[in-house]
């Protein structure tokens, strides 16, 4: 299994432990806005840029939606399938906000990632830069950000 | 078949059990557990530990039928400071975690016969 590639190196080691302790295939690290981070298990840049839209979708339906049934957003999500298993949460690192999602398989189980996205979570908090990334925010071009940060993470495109 | 908690309470009032817990077999999630003062929520050390044991016990099963010995009946892991057991019971596992004084027979015997009544 390939190492993480990161747009942010900050991240690259606490992605490491997370894949290798909780046995995961693969991963990503995104800003809500979409834009990846990080990820690992990945070959395709297209493939991640599914997975960041969709992450984001998701994540904005699972906030409302827990808003509206439970009075609170909703900032996990686990779905098992019959062979592979998903597992979509948030982190955060000081005022900055991240979803992560990552898949598994019966090499791993929900619990087991659960115990090591926290040690994860707790990662992140301890060794974020005090000073945030430019551009972090959500900016409105969407396209744009995805955009950066997939060359950021394989390369411009052309050269993927 | 016994309710779970009623499982649990007899497991946890076996001498020199600190806690018990019925775990998802596969997803490593507490089913129910004894109660313990001060440990609640997704502090609780008692959640790492299910979902580690349960991993460890998904693998003892691979490594049994690897060398050909069939189902595990019984998983004991020695620690400095105490013991965890692990026995299988169909969807789940039931998880002790035992002081080193305890009378480790006693407690693998309660814990057979809960798996036996549970399967």
């Amino acid at each position: 299994m390939t190492d993480p590639t990161v747009a942010e190196p900050w991240v690259a080691g606490p992605l490491t432990r997370l894949k290798e302790d909780a046995r995961l295939i693969s991963g990503v690290l995104l800003y809500p806005s979409g834009r990846a981070v990080g990820q690992f298990g990945f070959a395709n840049a297209a493939d991640v840029m599914s997975i960041c839209a969709l992450t984001s979708a998701i994540n904005a339906s699972a906030r409302e939606l827990g808003r509206q049934l439970d009075g609170k957003p909703f900032y996990e999500m686990h779905h098992a399938g019959a062979h592979r298993q998903v597992f979509m949460a948030r982190a955060t690192a000081g005022a900055q906000e991240f979803l992560f999602v990552g898949v598994f398989d019966r090499e791993s189980s929900f619990g087991v990632v659960e115990i090591y996205f926290a040690e994860f979570q707790k990662a992140l908090e301890r060794l974020h830069p005090e000073t945030q990334a430019p551009g972090v925010g959500p900016t409105g071009d969407f396209e744009g950000e995805l955009n950066r940060s997939l060359d950021a993470l394989f390369g411009p495109i052309g050269k993927r | 078949m016994k309710a779970l908690a009623q499982v649990v309470a007899t497991l946890s009032h076996v001498p020199g059990v600190v806690a018990a817990m019925i775990v998802g077999a596969t997803d490593g999630l507490i089913v129910e557990t004894s109660p313990v003062a001060g440990s609640a929520g997704a502090t609780d050390p008692r959640k790492h530990t299910a979902a580690l044991a349960a991993y460890l016990y998904s693998k003892v099963i691979r490594a049994s039928d690897a060398a050909r010995l069939g189902t595990p009946a019984f998983m004991r892991l020695e620690a400095e400071r105490g013991h965890i057991f692990v026995v299988g019971a169909g969807d789940v596992v039931l998880v002790t975690i035992v002081t080193t004084d305890a009378n480790l027979g006693r407690v693998r015997l309660e814990m057979m016969t809960a798996a036996r009544d549970n399967s």
